[in-house]
C-alpha cells in the first residue's frame, strides 16, 4: 500500500473549492482517529460483526472523504469479511487499517499545521 | 426559509452536510446523529428535505424513511439518502422504501448542491400546489356562499311575488316556514333537513301566481267550481319549481303539491294518506293551518289560539300527521315566541 498524500485539488474539488469546509473536515478526520481505532478494537475483542462492519464502514466513509482509496478498500474488505461473518484474518486486517488511519492522522495533521 | 432534516451518526458527516447546507443558502438544518431522536422531532415538525445516512445504529435509514414515511402528513417529504457507491441492493430497497434520491459518500458538493436544489424545487412545487389548492377552496367556498345567499333572495322574492297577489302577508311567510322547523327539531330531523324545510316551506302556496283574481281575492265563500279552480295552485306550485337543479327548490315544489293533503287520504290534489304524504308535506299542514287560523284576514277574524290549538288537536289522524301535531305543541314556547317577533300590520277588520 503507499503512503497517503492529500489529494488537495481532489479533495477541495469535491467540496466546490471550499477551503473553510475541506480544513473543519480535515482537522475532523485527525480528531476521530482514535476512536474509531478504539471501536474497532473492542468490536472484534467482542467478536461483535455488525459492530464491526459498521465501524468499518464509518472508517471507510471518513478515509473516502479524504481521497485515501487505499485505505478505503482496506476498510470496505473489513466491512465485507464482518458482513460475511468471518473473524479469521480479521484481526490482520484491522491493525493494518488502525496502522492506515493513524498515518493519515499524521500527514493531515502536517497539513493542518501548515495552513 | 426551507427546513433540512440531517441524520448522520458519523460526526464529521453531519457537520461537513450542515456546512453545505448552510452554504446552500435558504435553508435552515436540523442535525441529528440518533434517528430514533430525528424521528421525535419529526412527530411534532415537518422538514422540507429529508437527508439520512443509511447505516446508522438503533435504526438503519431504511427503517427511518419507513418510520418517517408512517407518520401523517410524511408521504411527500423529499428524502435523500446517503449510500456508498457498492451499496446497489441499499439504493434499489430505499427506492421502494421511499426515498426520491441519493448522495454518494465520499459526498461531492457539486452533486450534493443539486441534488438538494432538486429536491427543494420538488417541495417548493408541492407547497404551491398545496396553497393553491387550498385558495381555490377558499374560492369555492366564497362563490358557494354567493350562489346559495342569491338561491335565497330569489325563493324570498317568489315567494314574495305568490304573497303580492294574495291577501296573506309576509309575516305569514315566515311564521309558517319557523313553526315548520319547529315540528321538524321536535320530529327529530338533523340540521341540514331542518335548514332545508325553513328555506323551502316559504314556496308552498307559490301557485296562487296561476290563480285568477276573481277567485283568489274573493273577500267570500268560494263556489265548489271555484274550490277546483283554487285547488289547482298545489299543482302549479309544484310544476313552476319541480324541474330545478337547486335542491331547496326541489323540497318546495314537493311541499307545493303536497302541503294540502290530509292524514286520512281526503285532501288533494292526489288523495295521499298517512306516509304516502312526503314529510315535508304533512309538516307544513300542520304550520300552515295553524298561521293561517290565528291571522286576520280581510274577510275573517283571527281565531284565537286555544281555537286553533283545539281545530288541530280535532285534526290529529284525520287531517294532520298526529306526530307532527304533537311535536308542534312539544316546542309550543318557541311557537309563542315566533309568533310574536313576526306580527302582521293592523288589518282592519270587515
Amino acid at each position: 500500500m503507499s503512503p497517503f498524500v492529500l489529494d488537495r485539488p481532489a479533495v477541495l474539488e469535491r467540496l466546490g473549492d471550499d477551503e473553510d469546509i475541506m480544513f473543519m473536515m480535515l482537522g475532523m478526520c485527525c480528531d476521530d482517529v482514535e476512536n474509531n481505532c478504539r471501536e474497532l478494537s473492542e468490536a472484534l475483542v467482542a467478536a461483535d460483526l455488525e459492530g464491526l462492519r459498521r465501524a468499518a464502514h464509518t472508517v471507510k466513509g471518513t478515509l473516502a472523504s479524504v481521497s485515501d482509496d487505499d485505505g478505503a478498500a482496506l476498510a470496505f474488505a473489513l466491512e465485507k469479511q464482518a458482513r460475511a461473518g468471518e473473524l479469521a484474518g480479521a484481526e490482520a486486517l484491522l491493525l493494518a487499517l488502525q496502522a492506515r488511519l493513524r498515518h493519515v492522522a499524521g500527514v493531515l495533521a502536517s497539513v493542518l499545521a501548515s495552513r | 426559509m426551507d427546513q433540512v432534516l440531517i441524520i448522520d451518526d458519523s460526526q464529521i458527516n453531519l457537520t461537513l452536510i450542515r456546512a453545505l447546507i448552510i452554504k446552500q443558502g435558504g435553508c435552515e438544518p436540523i442535525v441529528f446523529d440518533r434517528p430514533l431522536n430525528a424521528l421525535e422531532w419529526c412527530r411534532q415538525h415537518v422538514p422540507d428535505l429529508v437527508i439520512v445516512d443509511y447505516m446508522m445504529p438503533d435504526m438503519d435509514g431504511l427503517s427511518f424513511i419507513a418510520a418517517f414515511r408512517a407518520l401523517h402528513g410524511r408521504t411527500e417529504i423529499p428524502v435523500l439518502m446517503i449510500t456508498a457507491n457498492d451499496q446497489k441492493d441499499v439504493r434499489y430497497q430505499a427506492l421502494r422504501g421511499g426515498a426520491n434520491d441519493f448522495l454518494t459518500k465520499p459526498i461531492d458538493k457539486f452533486e450534493f448542491g443539486a441534488r438538494v436544489g432538486n429536491m427543494l424545487a420538488l417541495r417548493a412545487g408541492q407547497k404551491y400546489l398545496a396553497n393553491r389548492a387550498a385558495e381555490l377552496e377558499e374560492k369555492v367556498q366564497e362563490r358557494t356562499q354567493a350562489i346559495r345567499d342569491r338561491e335565497r333572495e330569489l325563493i324570498f322574492r317568489i315567494s314574495r311575488a305568490a304573497e303580492f297577489r294574495d291577501p296573506e302577508t309576509g309575516a305569514h311567510i315566515q311564521r309558517m316556514a319557523y313553526y315548520s322547523e319547529i315540528i321538524a327539531q321536535g320530529l327529530d330531523l338533523d340540521e341540514v333537513s331542518r335548514r332545508l324545510l325553513l328555506e323551502a316551506a316559504p314556496m308552498h302556496d307559490v301557485g296562487k301566481i296561476g290563480i285568477p283574481d276573481l277567485i283568489l281575492l274573493k273577500p267570500g265563500r268560494l263556489s265548489p267550481e271555484e274550490f277546483e279552480v283554487m285547488k289547482r295552485h298545489a299543482v302549479l306550485g309544484y310544476e313552476l319549481l319541480k324541474d330545478s337543479g337547486s335542491g331547496i327548490m326541489q323540497a318546495g315544489a314537493e311541499i307545493a303539491l303536497s302541503h294540502h293533503e290530509k292524514y286520512d287520504g281526503s285532501g288533494y290534489p292526489k288523495g295521499l294518506k298517512g306516509q304516502q304524504i312526503p314529510l315535508f308535506g304533512r309538516i307544513v299542514a300542520v304550520a300552515d293551518v295553524f298561521d293561517a287560523l290565528t291571522s286576520s284576514r280581510p274577510y275573517k277574524r283571527a281565531w284565537t289560539v286555544e281555537e286553533a290549538c283545539k281545530m288541530l288537536e280535532d285534526g290529529r289522524g284525520t287531517h294532520f300527521d298526529p306526530l307532527c301535531v304533537e311535536a308542534f305543541f312539544a316546542g309550543w314556547d318557541q311557537v309563542l315566541e315566533i309568533k310574536q317577533r313576526f306580527r302582521d300590520e293592523e288589518i282592519p277588520e270587515l
